[in-house]
């Protein structure tokens, strides 16, 4: 026995390899999936459209085609003409801009104004923090749209970066509140108490913990925020509190409708509409894709 | 002996509870009353720092004949002379008789314009608040029991997209398809000409306005009730439940749908300003007459003394109406107290969110 173990002797581990498992690399289909690329694609055709609207539209948007008011489409006039002889297909590509500029204008300040606002009641004592919770609550309980006549008509004539203000400044609270209780969460934390012992200092803190953890859950209510913005913007319009009839975006084209209704031109009303909703629902179905799956145990029913 | 002691105790206990709900209630109204000086406060301001002249609104093209001393003695009358603090303490000490100016438009007593229009208001916003919070429960109830089914999907998928079509527009689409085209529903006012008392004649008035309110707000909250729904389902005692032989709609009606309750009344109490923006919109649309369309009509022509009126009066109507749904719900569910009412509204915003 002891003679034959030494010349059997086994090194052990002497076949041994790492084990690298080998990773299926996600083709490009699956790597989709789950992504709402139709929202994208159209989004991304209208915003092009919009920002090289001077190749695509085929009239002068601004200009007054006076020989044809009211025309219905037609090989000229893709989208036909409204009651001031405008060429709509050249309108809409053109207008989108100033829609859009505004949406995205206005969601950057409700963020700023919201994430500070946010951060400050949710690291404030919390006596301060109440009376700044009750301040939204004022200002919440307020209609939003209320709040926006009051301003616009201080405001005087529109512009796009008077209009943004305007609805940013007016919607904000939601957004403080969610990153309020957020921040008030987070600050609570384990992890956060380990890194304020090791000397970690605030901006430390917060460029590492906080804001990593606020941008998942503010994403989806940013995004939407540029929605509804766009949203209110033409709703202003439409009410005449918003952009001139001259300053072309989708809103101030659809302030002609209870014209267009008059003479029954169905292409005034219908067609920016169109436009406006499927931007607004791309948007939204994008902001979705960045919700935190949350909710995800099975039911008990 | 032990007895009367019990009694005494049990009468102290009541006596104290009576004492803590007075408490309660005189700190809601403080509260109230507080909210609203601050709102006046808020909106005087503001209105006064606006750039169109209120005289030009209310003489037109006549204040430019007029001179120095009538140009005073019109500031003076319209109380637009002296430091905007003293305007304000006039306007608050007249508000408070009732006299809450001239709307520089109409050129009559504000509360005049506006109180015919409240009634109007209050019916086609309160008609389709009980509206929507029916249905929205009902969808989100049926949503709930039959959680990723095909019927789920569909209402969830068609309810994002019709909150995100602007309620203005649809409106405007309503009117063409059934008024313009059609003719089967009047386009505008909430009654014809003559006929104020026809009550079917103001609900055919009211069937497309209350279509577009009840289509824009409708998803919205039926799927925050959902969510609510979801999350208790997945609760244990469902399971108990189950367990001893309830059926689904048994559960989800006797016990889940009782707990969600107070939710869904907290729900309707903070979205009251929404609804109230909708019936803002809807009036506008359908040139219904009531305090949404004259507020965009006032902030079109500068009359600040009616807007702000309209703003009291909307912020009146919200305050109030939370301070009863906050009532309403600690009857329901003494679990709730008044500290818990702000975590439930953070609840609610990062579920709709």
């Amino acid at each position: 026995m002891a003679g034959r173990s030494g010349s059997q002797f086994v090194v052990v581990g002497a076949n041994y390899r790492v084990h690298t498992p080998v990773l299926k690399k996600p083709t490009f289909r699956q790597s989709l999936k789950g992504k709402p690329i139709i929202s994208f694609i159209i989004l991304s055709i209208i915003v092009l459209g919009c920002i090289f609207a001077r190749h695509v539209y085929n009239h002068d948007p601004t200009g007054f085609y006076l020989q044809s008011l009211s025309q219905s489409p037609n090989s000229e006039f893709y989208f036909g003409t409204d009651s001031l002889g405008r060429d709509i297909y050249s309108m809409i590509w053109y207008g989108g801009r100033a829609s859009i500029a505004i949406g995205l204008l206005s969601a950057a300040i409700i963020t700023g104004i919201g994430v500070a606002y946010g951060c400050i009641s949710g690291t404030a004592s919390s006596r301060v923090d109440a009376v700044m919770m009750r301040a939204t609550e004022i200002v919440n309980s307020i209609p939003a749209l209320l709040l926006l006549l009051l301003l616009t008509s201080v405001m005087g004539t529109q512009n796009i970066v008077k209009i943004s203000f305007a609805i940013g400044v007016t919607g904000w609270c939601a957004l403080a509140r969610i990153v309020r209780s957020e921040v008030r969460q987070i600050r609570g934390c384990e992890y956060v108490l380990a890194a304020r012992c090791m000397g970690g200092s605030l901006p430390h803190i917060m460029r590492r913990h906080l804001i990593p953890n606020l941008v998942s859950i503010i994403m989806f209510v940013v995004v939407s925020s540029i929605s509804s913005s766009m949203s209110m913007e033409s709703t202003l319009s439409f009410l005449g509190l918003g952009l001139p009839v001259d300053v072309i975006s989708w809103g101030s084209m659809l302030s002609l409708a209870n014209k267009a209704l008059l003479l029954n031109t169905w292409w005034v009303i219908i067609i920016p509409g169109l436009f406006l909703v499927t931007t607004l629902v791309c948007i939204t179905n994008i902001a979705y894709f960045f919700r935190k799956e949350t909710n995800k145990r099975e039911t008990n029913l | 002996m032990a007895y009367d002691e019990k009694s005494t105790n049990e009468g102290g206990a009541v006596l104290n509870q009576k004492t803590a709900v007075i408490n309660k209630i005189i700190k809601r109204i403080g509260g109230f009353i507080l909210a609203m000086l601050v709102l006046s406060v808020g909106v005087f301001y503001f209105a006064r720092l606006a750039p169109g002249d209120p005289l030009q609104s209310f003489y037109g093209d006549a204040v430019e004949s007029m001179n120095q001393a009538e140009l005073d003695a019109a500031r003076a009358r319209l109380g637009l002379d002296g430091p905007i603090y003293l305007q304000y303490s006039k306007w608050i000490s007249n508000a408070c008789e009732g006299d809450f100016g001239l709307s520089l438009k109409y050129k009559m007593p504000a509360l005049d314009v506006v109180s015919p229009l409240v009634g109007n208001t209050l019916i086609l916003g309160g008609t389709a608040y009980i509206l929507v919070f029916l249905l929205a429960t009902l969808l989100a109830l049926l949503c709930a029991m039959h959680e990723d089914t095909l019927f789920d999907r569909i209402v969830c998928k068609v309810g994002t997209a019709a909150y995100y079509i602007p309620p203005f527009w649809l409106g405007v689409v309503l009117v063409l398809i059934f008024s313009v085209n059609l003719q089967w529903l009047p386009s505008s006012g909430a009654y014809d000409i003559g006929k104020s008392g026809d009550i079917s004649n103001r609900v055919r008035h009211m069937i497309m306005p209350l279509i577009v309110m009840i289509l824009s707000h409708l998803w919205y909250y039926s799927y925050m009730i959902r969510n609510k729904l979801l999350d208790e389902v997945r609760k244990d005692y469902v399971l108990l439940a189950k367990s001893k032989g309830c059926t689904k709609s048994e559960i989800v009606f006797k016990h889940c749908f009782r707990n969600v309750a107070p939710t869904i009344v907290s729900i309707m109490a903070i979205s009251i300003p929404h609804v109230l923006s909708g019936t803002y919109i809807a009036e506008s649309v359908f040139n219904y007459p009531g305090i949404g369309a004259l507020a965009v009509q006032s902030a079109k022509y500068h009359d600040y003394n009616l807007l702000m009126l309209v703003v009291l009066i909307t912020g009146i109507l919200v305050i109030l109406s939370s301070i009863i749904a906050q009532t309403i719900n600690e009857v329901i569910d003494p679990r709730m107290k008044s500290t818990e009412v702000s975590t439930w509204r953070e609840e609610v915003e990062a579920s709709l969110s």
